[in-house]
Formats: C-alpha cells, sequence, structure tokens
C-alpha cells in the first residue's frame, strides 16, 4: 500500500497558500509586533479568510478547517465512507474561554467542533480529532498512515491542522520566558526565543494513484516517541528526536543517508534548536540541508506540522530549500546545514519532517518522490495483519469510584502507593488521575518493566481534554496580572502533559497519542491495536481518562466563583470524579 | 532576615505546590534545584513570580537567576538588596 499526497491548502499569516509560497520565495516574514498581544506574532491576514456562512454559526477555527478542506476534497460529491477526516489542534477553540469560564461554551470541546465541521461537509465516517502539543500536526500524519495501512476500508484520509492566536496561548508562553521581542532567528547564534503564529493546513491522502498530485509524493513512514525526560523542557541529549526520525526512516525502509533535505521544528528557543542540532548530529544529517519556517509564520502549533509538510511537499516537487528567514550564524553546538539561502539542488526527492513538544513528544515523517514501481506498488492490497489475532490483555484496571472530593481520594491513593515523587502534588488532576492509575496497572504487569522501553507506547483519549487547566490559566490570563501567568499550570493544559509526566516517571519512550472524543469509542485500545498489529510497539498502555461531568456544562456557577480569588484558584479542586479506564495490550 | 527566610519558605511550598512540605523541612543553605528539593525549570519560573508578586523584584530569565536561586539563603540575602514592596 502506498499513501500518495493528492491536494493540499493552507492559510497563514502570508495568505493562502500561492501567497505564502510566494512570500517565503521572497523571503517575506508574516510576523508584526501586534499591539492586541503586545508580542510579534503572525496572525492570518483578513483576505485569506472565508467567513463560512451557513444556518451554524461557526467560529473562526472552524470556519479555516471547512475553507481548507474543501479545497482539498477530490470531488463535490458526497464524501464516501472510505474516506476519514483527521483534525490537529493543540487548544482548538479555547479563545471563547476568554472573560467567560464561569458556563463552558460547548464549542470549547475539541470534539463538538470537530462534529460540527464533519457534518457540515457531510463525512460518512467520524471524524478523530487529535491533541498533542505541538507534534499535533506530524503526529496526525502518523496515525494517518498508521490507520490506511491497517484497514482496507479506509481509501483517502483528509488531515488537517488549525490553531489559531489568543491571549491564551500567549501569555502562556510568555509565561515560560519563550517569547523573542523580534521576529524569531531559528538556529541563529543570536536567537531568544519564538514567535507565535496562527494557520490551518489540510492534506488529502489517497491510497488511489489518480487522485495523487504529480509529481508523486508519498508519505512513506512516520514515528511519536517520547523522550521521557521533562514536560516542558526538551531533552538535553536529544534522543527522543534521534529515535523518532530513526525509527520513521525505518518505517519508510529509507536509509539516512538517502534523505535530502530536513524541515525541523526550529522554534527558536535556545534549547529546542540546540536539542535539534544533537538529534541531527546523532542521525548523521549534518551535511544535509535543513530549514524552519517559523521565522515566516511563527510557531503556528498543532497547523505547524500540517503546514510546514505542504511545504516541504512544494520544495521536493521544485528541487529547492528555501531560506531559514531570521537566520545569520549558526548558534547550536552540533553542526547543522542551515539553509540561509533559497538552494536549488538536482533532486530533493526524500525529506524528513520533525516536531517536537510539550510532554517530551517527538514525532518524524519521510515524505518520497516518484517512488520506484509506484504504479505497481499502489495496486498491493495492505500486508495481512489479521483479525483479533494474538493480541492479549496484560492487565486491567479502573481507577475506584469515590464520594469524596478528588483532591483528597487521590491523595489518599497516593500515599497507598507508598511512593516519594514530589511532582505529583504539582499535577493537574487530569495527570494526577492518569499517573495514580498507570501506577497501579503497572505494578500488576511485570512485563513493562522488562521491556524495551522504546517499544512501550501509551495511547489515550478523553473528551475534557485539559479544560480543568485550561479554565484556571484563562482565570489568571484574565485578570491581566502584572507578574503573568503561571508557567506550572500552563503547562498542563496540553492533554499529552498528563501522558508525558507518565512516560518520565516509567521511562516510557514509544509512540505516545492523545486523541479526544465524545465518548469512549474505544478508539484508543483500537489504535493501540494496530500499533502492536504494525509491530511498532510491543505493549501498549491505552485507555480512556476523562472528568465525569453532570451535564454539558461541567462547572456550576457558584463553585467558580467562590473560588475565583486567584490564591484559592491555584489549590482550586472540585470533587467531580474521574473516570479511567487502562488496558496493558501485548502481543 | 529570619522572617524573610520563613516567609520565603512558605510562598515556595504554596506557589509550588509542594503539599507534604512544612517550612521546617526546608533547609535554608540547600540546593533548591537538581537534588535536595528537586525543583526543576517550572519551579525556576514560578519562583520568579514570587519575587515579582511579593517583592516587587522583576528578574528577566532563570539563567541570569542561577546564582541567585541557589537556596532559600541565597535568595533571601538577594530580596534584602533589591526588594521593591
Amino acid at each position: 500500500m502506498l499513501c500518495f499526497i493528492g491536494n493540499t491548502s493552507l492559510v497563514t499569516a502570508l495568505g493562502n497558500e500561492c501567497d505564502t509560497i510566494h512570500a517565503i520565495e521572497n523571503n517575506q516574514s508574516g510576523l508584526y509586533y501586534s499591539e492586541k498581544y503586545n508580542a510579534v506574532v503572525g496572525e492570518i491576514p483578513a483576505r485569506a479568510f472565508d467567513n463560512i456562512t451557513s444556518k451554524v454559526n461557526f467560529t473562526k477555527f472552524e470556519s479555516l478547517i471547512i475553507q481548507n478542506i474543501k479545497n482539498v476534497l477530490p470531488t463535490e460529491n458526497d464524501i464516501d465512507d472510505d474516506t476519514l477526516l483527521v483534525i490537529s489542534t493543540t487548544k482548538g477553540n479555547v479563545h471563547l474561554l476568554e472573560n467567560n469560564t464561569a458556563v463552558i461554551d460547548n464549542n470549547c470541546f475539541l470534539y463538538t467542533s470537530a462534529i460540527k465541521i464533519a457534518d457540515y461537509l457531510k463525512f460518512k465516517r467520524k471524524p478523530i480529532v487529535i491533541s498533542n502539543a505541538c507534534i499535533s500536526g506530524v503526529s496526525a500524519f502518523v496515525v494517518a498512515k498508521n490507520l490506511m495501512s491497517s484497514d482496507d476500508t479506509i481509501k483517502n484520509v483528509v488531515v488537517v491542522g488549525c490553531d489559531i492566536l489568543s491571549e491564551f496561548i500567549v501569555e502562556g508562553f510568555r509565561s515560560f520566558k519563550s517569547l523573542s521581542n523580534k521576529p524569531c532567528k531559528p538556529y541563529d547564534a543570536n536567537r531568544d526565543g519564538l514567535s507565535l503564529g496562527e494557520a490551518c493546513g489540510a492534506v488529502l491522502l489517497t491510497k488511489d494513484i489518480n487522485l495523487a498530485s504529480k509529481p508523486l509524493i508519498v508519505l512513506k513512514g512516520g514515528a511519536v516517541t517520547n523522550d521521557a525526560n521533562h514536560i516542558s523542557g526538551p531533552s538535553r541529549t536529544g534522543d527522543g528526536l534521534y529515535y523518532a526520525m530513526k525509527e520513521a526512516l525505518n518505517d519508510a525502509e529509507v536509509l539516512g543517508a538517502d534523505v535530502k533535505y530536513v524541515n525541523m521544528h526550529g522554534t527558536a528557543t535556545l534549547y529546542n534548536d540546540e536539542m535539534e542540532s544533537k538529534a541531527i548530529q546523532w542521525s548523521c544529517l549534518s551535511n544535509v540541508p535543513v530549514n524552519s519556517f517559523k521565522g515566516y509564520i511563527g510557531h503556528t502549533l498543532g497547523a505547524s506540522g500540517v503546514v510546514e509538510t505542504i511545504l516541504c511537499i512544494y520544495q521536493m516537487r521544485n528541487n529547492i530549500v528555501f531560506a531559514t528567514k531570521g537566520f545569520e550564524k549558526r548558534g547550536t553546538p552540533c553542526k547543522l546545514d542551515v539553509s540561509d539561502a533559497n538552494r536549488s539542488y538536482t533532486d530533493v526527492n526524500i525529506c524528513l519532517k520533525t516536531a517536537s513538544g510539550f510532554g517530551g513528544c517527538n514525532a518524524a515523517i519521510v515524505l518520497v518522490k516518484n517512488p520506484v514501481n509506484a504504479y505497481n506498488n499502489a495496486e498491493k492490497p495492505n500486508a495481512s495483519i489479521g483479525g483479533e489475532d494474538n493480541i492479549k490483555v496484560l492487565a486491567q484496571y479502573s481507577l475506584p469510584n469515590s464520594s469524596e472530593c478528588f483532591s483528597d481520594f487521590i491523595r489518599k491513593e497516593y500515599k497507598q502507593l507508598n511512593l516519594s515523587y514530589m511532582k505529583f502534588y504539582k499535577m493537574s488532576d487530569l495527570s494526577k488521575a492518569l499517573f495514580i492509575a498507570t501506577e497501579n496497572i503497572i505494578r500488576q504487569c511485570p512485563e513493562i518493566v522488562n521491556a524495551n522501553p522504546r517499544r512501550v507506547a501509551i495511547i489515550m483519549s478523553n473528551k475534557v481534554s485539559s479544560l480543568e487547566a485550561d479554565i484556571q490559566h484563562q482565570q489568571i490570563v484574565d485578570k491581566h496580572l502584572e507578574e503573568g501567568a503561571s508557567p506550572a499550570i500552563f503547562v498542563y493544559t496540553l492533554p499529552n502533559v498528563a501522558v508525558g509526566e507518565v512516560c518520565i516517571k516509567n521511562k516510557i519512550k514509544g509512540d505516545n497519542t492523545f486523541f479526544i472524543e465524545n465518548f469512549n469509542t474505544g478508539l484508543s485500545e483500537y489504535y493501540a491495536k494496530q500499533l502492536l498489529r504494525l509491530n511498532k510497539a510491543d505493549i501498549v498502555i491505552c485507555g480512556w481518562c476523562d472528568k465525569e461531568i453532570a451535564s454539558e456544562m461541567p462547572m456550576d456557577e457558584s463553585r467558580i466563583n467562590a473560588n475565583s480569588d486567584l490564591e484559592k484558584m491555584r489549590g482550586f479542586k472540585n470533587d467531580n470524579y474521574w473516570n479511567v479506564n487502562l488496558k496493558i495490550l501485548s502481543k | 532576615m529570619e522572617q524573610l527566610i520563613t516567609d520565603l519558605k512558605k510562598y515556595i511550598i504554596e506557589e509550588l505546590n509542594l503539599e507534604d512540605l512544612t517550612p521546617e523541612d526546608i533547609d535554608a543553605e540547600a540546593p533548591l534545584f537538581g537534588s535536595g528539593l528537586g525543583l526543576d525549570s517550572i519551579d525556576a519560573l514560578e519562583i520568579i513570580l514570587i519575587l515579582e508578586k511579593y517583592y516587587g523584584i522583576k528578574l528577566a530569565n532563570s539563567v541570569e537567576a542561577k546564582p541567585i536561586f541557589y537556596s532559600v539563603k541565597t535568595l533571601a540575602e538577594y530580596i534584602d538588596k533589591n526588594r521593591t514592596k
């Protein structure tokens, strides 16, 4: 089976796909100082954005997704049930929480938003939503490819990534002191932080060579890893990213020596770029041209992996590697051949695209142009991976139900485990619930302790994402405090950070993916089984970790108001019950 | 100075969610990061917030803050010299 790239579409601070590419070719940046955010950002210009008019109200986030999906759909007719929609986003409609945390807008739930989009566009399959911090976009390609390889009923996948700017996001990154005062300077000796941007990108992946765009480009392989080091700081050694690149190349059956070009995350923070240079050295790619697009369009979070992959596709088709805007003199500890001007090559036929994010996650994909025997291979069915083969359930665990207030309950559970792990107290409720549940299930499963950590994966899903931490962070942001927001709260506004905590504690370094659904459909278990069948892991922890909410409105107003004082809010807990059901699967 | 050290320990426990500890558990001269309390880079940023919020001290980043952040005592000495509230 080959997974061809079909139509693509994007919108960035530089405009639509045509405008964006034209501006990048001319070395123009879309980053400007914004008074609204008091920061240098890349905002989508009004001219590039269609307001969708329909009976349903669509937010900017949703309209952008619809606009870009429409551009990549193969026909204007009905979408068949062989076409899957995969949405990647870090924060979706989080701006709806602004000054409005008392009653939670339904559209803050990522899946509600996804269903609205899928229904409007008449997708027959239920969409899949991935929220994996800054690797979401690259992660979405990995998930799409794995599902296409293992499920014969899926012929096409529309991968769409979108994130829009908000005070929530800007103040969060400001609290980490990671924003530069100037347009960012990836890999440069004088780099001092990132610039945020907003964007949306969509790519049609297809098994049908007739829907593929020419020259043919194939999504040949991909991998997600965790460096199990720290929830916000990148690994100091670059090992996690190195292994993501290595696994992606293995999956693609491509040798590192054949890679012609690497598009990296290149956020221009001191530590990210440093870490990337180490991973490149480990991979023996120090002499391969590398670039980052962050200086043109900013860091567009969950959209970045999709938008930047589209730019990679353009460069491969035209045998060029664009300049890295903002880069002048290399300031990384290990050698990198950073593209400092638009360069032409005879054949940019193999490209590696990477991303790294909070929660210690790393992802890489491999794109191959005009692969040999494309026409013959396209016809071949998937390798037989069998049905309910030999997959065993090694352990199962559900967090007990309790009428106690959650903070008391979970503290008792922690004490019972007899652990000395100070970090536990700092975690969000989502992380605490998942942490305690995984501690318990791992204790029932000696196989996991003896397994190769790189072959252990953790796949989770829930409905609320990181809503509690989102509310806490937004309430602080709404106060416009002089000292700014709290990084210790902001970091937990990414649901996969809970998975990152588990990876750090248990040194789990394999795939880690976080899905959002409206109820537990078993998606995490389904995907876990596909990973085992595709031999991408030996052991997978999978399951559901969600807050039980009485109604669609998860917070009652009186509680929020009683706790709205900042001091109390930092310790804000509520007594709702967390529903955690885990399984450990193996072949 | 004694009072400043006690206050500082209290703020660190509260703001950094070190629930299991009391101010007496923290040795004012022991390293805050690495071993000892096992604080990390996010905690360092939170301590910068404490300095600003309670003592009106602005620090640009945690690199600049490294020697000041060695222990509760070095922090207290710095606050004593530079506080604006």
